[in-house]
């Protein structure tokens, strides 16, 4: 029987299912063919791409310094000498430790308020998801409005206030506070979904534990700590390891906000740069292999370090 | 103290409502304001003298930025469109094999998938652009459709395939003897008890597809493909670009995955949901 006939026969042959070793013993098609599409796109253009960073991280691949050849550790020694990739390196720490601190406060402090049906709860929701349904680099339009030195809305309070001349310019002088300032812009986008990894988690617990807690005379706080916290774990592991992976690849945002200036530049903001502007193809690759690398190890320690204990 | 717990929970409702939405409310606000009034000091925190000028200049203006405007808008339709539609067709396929056949090397294959999840998106980038040069396919839609569907595959098979997986089993064997064949079943049978989840995923597709920027910045060099967020993040950079009009812009692009959010909402959280969590 040639293959091609196969597929159509099985299909014909199905009444009695199980029935027929004989049948079952062939190598069925079908599923094979069902898959055989995603398979053939993650192939290609997810695993190929994926094995040319590794490879290629180790070649000096550069359009205006042609041709491609090996070059062993060059393209990491020259990641490591160059000023505004280790700068990026900082600033992109500070935008983990930010994003990551920010969105899972707010995400557990947001699912809290929601924990308990009331009514309008689902429009609430809605509207909360919509920062996350937006473009990032719309987002930093509207916040720019927001920041903005002349007419943005903090300026502008701040004036009210009398707390100042309401000429601050808050993005791209002072370091810290323009990263956390963009950052802040980029746990506007994320946050959402934190709040619903938590909240999802939070309605699995049985209320009967929070109604024993309080015959017990616990206190509201006492019933947060020791019934919400730990059984949320999951869902916040879950959410602080998306929250790693967004903010260590962060792009958007400050690249809208603040241009290429390196007071905020993000590590991905230079692997653009490198790649893209000066055309070194071989140390953008090894610069994402790193970038890589380290979001794979984080997420890994996040998920050891807040998963394990809910086992306990 | 339920009454404190309730009011507590009011402040923190209107908390929510305040950082959700005043950003948006700001945008909009500025969008129908005169540049002037948009720069005046201290700030109209109501859009005084509102007009719609910003918009009509947007959407029937023979200028420059209106053209570009409306143009990348039409990119941004078609590219998400595409994108979405062969997204979800291949992995409908894919999830209804692995979640309900049995085949040699099925748990290889479905956890290959997975595992190209865990890479940050922008592993790729690099070779991505270059394959698609070598190809030809810079600065065309095939060239972004095809990078958009390999990005979103991996999740979409994954939320497709907790649902169908949680279909109950049998309905194949029912269907099979009733003489129909294994597509049919597929078409007729399982296709609309999995229609929530394929609505989720096509949602959620379309909304990621709409978001990116960094990938058709890098793949698309003129206005034949450039997408709505990569023409307004140029017009950003341009300062004689008015805030205003550009304020516009941004509450246009935000327009499709606002009222998308909103009205489906139920869908997507469920699909984000599935996709998250095991």
């Amino acid at each position: 029987m040639t293959v091609t006939s196969t597929t159509a026969e099985v299909t014909t042959a199905g009444p009695a299912p199980g029935t027929d070793p004989v049948r079952r013993s062939r190598v069925d098609l079908l599923p094979y063919l069902l898959v055989a599409p995603v398979m053939i796109f993650i192939a290609c253009l997810a695993l190929v791409p994926a094995v040319f960073t590794i490879v290629q991280s180790f070649y000096k691949v550069d359009a205006l310094d042609p041709p491609t050849r090996f070059d062993g550790l060059g393209n990491f020694v020259r990641l490591a000498k160059d000023h505004a990739v280790i700068g990026s390196l900082g600033n992109t720490a500070l935008y983990v430790v930010i994003g990551v601190t920010l969105s899972t406060l707010i995400g557990i402090a947001a699912a809290v308020v929601l924990q308990r049906p009331f009514r309008g709860r689902s429009l609430v929701i809605a509207i909360l998801i919509l920062p996350w349904a937006m473009p990032g680099v719309v987002e930093g339009i509207l916040w720019t409005g927001i920041f903005d030195p002349n007419a943005g809305l903090i300026n502008s309070v701040l004036s009210s206030l009398h707390l100042s001349d309401g000429n601050a310019v808050l993005l791209g002088q002072n370091r810290l506070l323009t990263i956390a300032l963009i950052e802040l812009v980029q746990v506007w986008q994320i946050a959402p979904l934190s709040v619903l990894l938590i909240l999802a988690v939070l309605q699995l617990i049985p209320s009967e534990l929070y109604e024993a807690a309080q015959i017990d005379g616990c206190s509201a706080w006492g019933a947060f700590r020791r019934i919400t916290l730990p059984l949320a774990r999951p869902g916040i592991a879950v959410t602080m390891v998306q929250a790693v992976i967004a903010t260590l690849n962060v792009f958007d945002q400050p690249y809208v906000l603040n241009g290429a200036a390196n007071t905020g530049a993000s590590v991905t903001m230079q692997t653009y740069f490198i790649s893209f502007q000066d055309l070194d193809f071989g140390k953008g690759y090894a610069l994402s292999l790193l970038i890589t690398i380290v979001t794979l190890l984080v997420s890994l320690v996040v998920v050891r370090l807040v998963y394990r204990r809910v086992e306990l | 103290m339920t009454k404190r717990r309730t009011g507590l929970r009011g402040l923190g409702v209107a908390l929510l409502l305040i950082w959700s939405l005043g950003p948006v409310y700001w945008a909009i606000k500025t969008s129908l304001q005169t540049e002037t009034d948009a720069r005046a000091r201290p700030a109209h925190y109501l859009p005084t003298n509102a007009t719609l000028q910003n918009y009509s200049t947007l959407l029937s203006g023979d200028s420059d930025i209106p053209a570009q405007v409306r143009r990348s808008a039409v990119n941004i339709v078609v590219e998400c469109g595409a994108a979405t539609i062969v997204t979800v067709v291949l992995a409908t396929l894919a999830a209804y094999a692995f979640a309900r056949m049995r085949f040699r090397g099925r748990n290889v294959l479905f956890y290959a998938v997975l595992a190209t999840m865990a890479f940050p998106a922008y592993t790729t980038l690099i070779p991505l652009y270059r394959i698609m040069s070598t190809f030809g396919l810079v600065n065309t839609y095939t060239g972004i459709v095809l990078v958009y569907v390999s990005g979103f595959l991996p999740l979409a098979t994954w939320i497709l395939h907790n649902y169908f997986a949680s279909l109950p089993d049998g309905i194949e064997e029912a269907g099979l003897v009733d003489g129909a064949r294994r597509l049919q079943v597929l078409w007729h049978l399982l296709l609309p008890l999995a229609r929530p989840g394929i609505i989720s995923t096509a949602l959620i597709t379309f909304l990621f597809a709409w978001g990116q920027f960094l990938f058709p910045l890098v793949l698309s060099s003129d206005l034949s493909t450039q997408p709505l967020t990569v023409v307004i993040a140029a017009l950003q950079g341009r300062h004689v670009v008015p805030s205003t009009l550009l304020n516009a812009a941004g509450v246009l692009a935000i327009v499709v995955p606002a009222v998308l959010a909103l009205a489906f909402n139920r869908y997507i959280v469920n699909g984000l949901l599935a996709g998250s969590t095991k």
